[in-house]
């Protein structure tokens, strides 16, 4: 009896962890706003017990492989004096680096 | 970053594209950020997303030009480049280095070693 309240109990919990992986799996799918809305309302603790790091990189591994061509960008500049195209930078490598403040 | 700009910046092209914002305080924040100070709601539009970028690029003395993505995040979607990630693209335009996305992937010291060889089979070629 007892035995079969704490298998109960145990298959309980692991189906509950299996859907909150899979509901954060599917929303790191989503767009970063999307995402960060998601995440938002997500408990603290919920952290813990997640494979976070490990969802995120398959999740957001993108497209892009080394040795495609990269896709051209035409951007300004912060103060807006110029705009870049990184086709016209072919000749030196480029690095380009993403980011925000937050 | 700079600290690798510094080293490079005369056998590369160093560039930010400030992209979207990963904790912008109507959305998720973060409490990092609040003890920081570093609390802004999201852009509503290209204006606000430029001048939030030249802030970030005061704020954190970055020496090497940024580049503003478009408010349609295109170039965002085109890398996978949120929260932050890190590229280089060799001088004929193809990818040489993806970092893991951020901000796990953001490894500074992998990209150190693309550069190295880079620079290297550059010099190789012309002998």
């Amino acid at each position: 009896m007892v035995r079969r309240v704490v298998a109960g109990l145990v298959l309980v919990v692991l189906l509950g962890w299996a859907v909150l992986v899979a509901a954060v799996s599917w929303a790191m799918h989503q767009s970063p706003e999307q995402f960060g809305r998601f995440m938002a309302k997500m408990p603290g603790p919920a952290y813990l017990v997640l494979p976070f790091e490990t969802l995120w990189m398959r999740a957001r591994q993108g497209a892009l492989r080394v040795g495609d061509e990269a896709p051209d960008f035409n951007l300004a500049t912060v103060d807006k004096s110029a705009r870049v195209r990184l086709s016209d930078l072919r000749g030196k490598p480029v690095v380009l680096v993403f980011g925000s403040y937050t | 970053m700079n600290a690798l700009y510094e080293r490079y910046r005369d056998s590369a092209a160093f560039y930010v594209i400030y992209i979207l914002e990963a904790h912008p305080s109507d959305v998720w924040q973060m409490q990092s950020n609040v003890r920081d100070n570093v609390v802004f709601s999201s852009p509503r539009d290209i204006e606000e997303r430029s001048g939030l970028a030249g802030t970030c690029v005061r704020k954190l003395g970055i020496k090497f030009p940024a580049l503003v993505d478009g408010f349609e995040n295109a170039t965002e979607r085109a890398y996978t480049g949120w929260p932050d990630r890190l590229y280089v693209i060799d001088a004929a335009g193809r990818v040489a280095y993806k970092s893991k996305p951020g901000p796990f992937g953001f490894l500074p010291a992998e990209l150190e070693a693309t550069l190295r060889e880079q620079a290297e089979s550059r010099s190789a070629a012309r002998q």
